[in-house]
């Protein structure tokens, strides 16, 4: 998916990375307590998915696990919040998939 | 696996965490459920690792009998079947399925009201709140290059945390006007010392980092292939409607927005709770009485999800709720829930009248409510555009629920979280004003249904199997 071309930045310096996670295939590195929607940032990526009648672009928008904007697939379960999704090591992350509905787990 | 508590408090932010600790220093047996990992809801919020500096209240609950549920959703409330009391239904890796309880203490929050412009559905737009978690939560800047837009003293507070994190700012714009108008508010300023210092102290740290602080301004669109690459950017009328020849053009990554909260209302409105539309308390809100009861017995509401007051006044509704409830579980002398409820008002008058102050200067003008045009997605989850709805209201759709029917708009994973007050709006504007207090009555609010929030069909397989059927 689309990137801002670098990562952003990060607030504390200095921070060690506990483990690496699979994005789209890409081997980031997360460290505990972070979200999916942080380590996709830091990945530089901002289009997390996009729609299912419009096929638009959607990211972070409320940040609080409200608003089900940010849903990725993770270790093929699709449609989790990564606003409010922890990772965890050798987990699997993947972007762009469309929200259907019935598509729970 | 179902448990059982005398009193279950939903929400663990400030009012919550002051319900459960002054209930269970009483005596009472407390279940305290939240949907994030750690307590302390927005307020208290807190980087990971950072435990040493967890707030004060945050601490004291660590330190308490409280059962604190993380990590854990609440997907319905019903009437206990056997007798009184509440049955909640819940969702979790660690959770218990279901959880009775005698009294319930609703604490749920709120969040922020977004106004839709075109664009607004673009990457890189974000809630004020969102990004606040973001960098309080994560240690993280979601983006570089940042607008703010919105009404309020959370925006100023979120602008200066950015610019300290080291984030570029371009400008804060408050839609409000705060003019000689204003000035009649000022004696609910009086006591209020630590907030005005703090209010002081951001203002200086955006003065210092040169950002441009503009009043009666607004967002008015997005523009960028794929994301968030420009903001337009407008002076607004008295109505709030934008002056289109002031309108600026700024180059941004992210654009943050903010126009005061909405009382996070599902369980009150699930449960059947009479509800009242309260513009000074932020929309819909549970009635309550002098001690945080609702319409229903044994149900208290209490903090911004009964209606928005900020962190002090849910904390003193909390511990005035917390008492009723001790009492009402016989854990506290009627004489002596009294004496103690008596000695919070005082503050709670002081907290009513900040509150009602913010609320009055700071109220999103109806022109705001005209930005989107007809393209627009209003209901983001379902893809409903401005247009789409204001079809709906010309076939005759009198209310949100009629509205809902016919267009989707409301169905999606978020329930009408987002949509639902906007949609309130677009029937009174389409019909008579956006703050036609008579339409947006009329209008009403959509109707909160289980499953709270989207659910695994696989917790309801297991669910069934539990109860046997």
């Amino acid at each position: 998916m689309q990137t801002t071309g670098s990562d952003l930045t990060s607030v504390a310096a200095g921070e060690e990375a506990a483990f690496t996670v699979l994005v789209d295939g890409r081997s980031i590195s997360a460290r505990a307590g972070q979200t999916v929607a942080a380590v996709l940032g830091a990945a530089g990526i901002r289009v997390f998915r996009r729609t299912a009648h419009r096929s638009e672009p959607r990211g972070l928008f409320c940040g609080i696990g409200i608003c089900y904007e940010c849903l990725v697939t993770v270790n093929g379960v699709p449609n989790v919040r990564a606003c409010v999704t922890a990772v965890a090591p050798g987990m699997s992350v993947e972007t762009g998939a469309a929200k259907r509905h019935g598509d729970g787990s | 696996m179902a448990t059982e508590a005398e009193l279950a408090i939903i929400g663990a932010g400030p009012a919550g965490i002051a319900a459960a600790l002054t209930a269970a220093t009483a005596g009472v047996q407390v279940v305290l459920v939240d949907a994030q990992p750690r307590p302390g809801g927005q307020y208290f919020r807190q980087a990971p690792g950072a435990a040493a500096a967890e707030a004060l209240p945050v601490r004291q609950l660590g330190a308490s009998p409280v059962c604190v549920m993380t990590d854990t959703l609440v997907w319905g409330v019903f009437p206990a079947a056997a007798g009184t009391g509440w049955e909640l239904m819940l969702s979790g890796p660690q959770a218990p399925s279901r959880l009775w309880a005698r009294v319930l203490i609703l604490a749920t929050g709120a969040y922020d009201r977004p106004i839709p412009f075109p664009g607004w559905t673009l990457p890189g737009v974000m809630t004020a709140g969102g990004v606040q978690a973001f960098l309080k939560g994560q240690g993280r800047l979601p983006g570089r290059r940042f607008l703010l837009s919105g009404t309020g003293p959370l925006q100023v507070a979120v602008a200066a945390n950015l610019v300290q994190a080291g984030a570029e700012v371009v400008a804060v714009l408050e839609a409000a006007r705060l003019d000689w108008r204003a000035a009649r508010h000022v004696a609910a300023l009086w006591g209020q010392w630590p907030r005005l210092a703090e209010g002081l102290r951001y203002w200086r740290a955006l003065r210092a980092a040169r950002v441009s602080l503009r009043t009666g301004w607004s967002v008015i669109a997005a523009r960028g292939r794929g994301q968030v690459e420009e903001a337009v950017i407008c002076r607004l009328d008295d109505a709030g409607r934008p002056i289109a020849d002031s309108a600026e053009t700024v180059a941004v990554d992210t654009i943050a927005i903010g126009y005061g909260l909405i009382p996070s209302t599902e369980v009150s409105r699930l449960l059947g709770c009479v509800h009242e539309l309260r513009m000074d308390r932020g929309g819909y809100v549970p009635r309550r009485d002098a001690e945080m009861r609702t319409s229903l017995p044994g149900v208290y509401a209490v903090g911004d999800g009964a209606g928005i007051g900020g962190a002090e006044l849910a904390q003193i509704e909390g511990r005035i709720a917390g008492l009723a409830a001790a009492r009402e579980l016989g854990h506290l002398s009627a004489a002596e829930a009294g004496a103690r409820i008596r000695r919070e008002q005082p503050g709670l008058a002081r907290q009513q009248r900040f509150a009602a102050m913010l609320a009055a200067l700071f109220a999103p003008r109806p022109g705001l409510y005209g930005l989107a045009d007809d393209d627009t997605i209003i209901c983001r989850c379902e893809e409903v555009t401005l247009g789409a709805l204001r079809r709906a209201v010309a076939e005759g759709a009198a209310d949100v629920n009629e509205v809902k029917g016919l267009t989707r708009a409301g169905m999606g994973y978020c329930q009408g979280r987002i949509c639902g007050e906007l949609i309130g709006r677009i029937i009174a504007a389409t019909l008579s004003r956006a703050d036609d207090m008579a339409a947006l009555r009329a209008a009403g609010c959509f109707t909160a249904r289980p499953p709270l929030h989207p659910l695994p069909m696989a917790t309801l397989i297991a669910l069934a199997e539990e109860v046997g059927d």
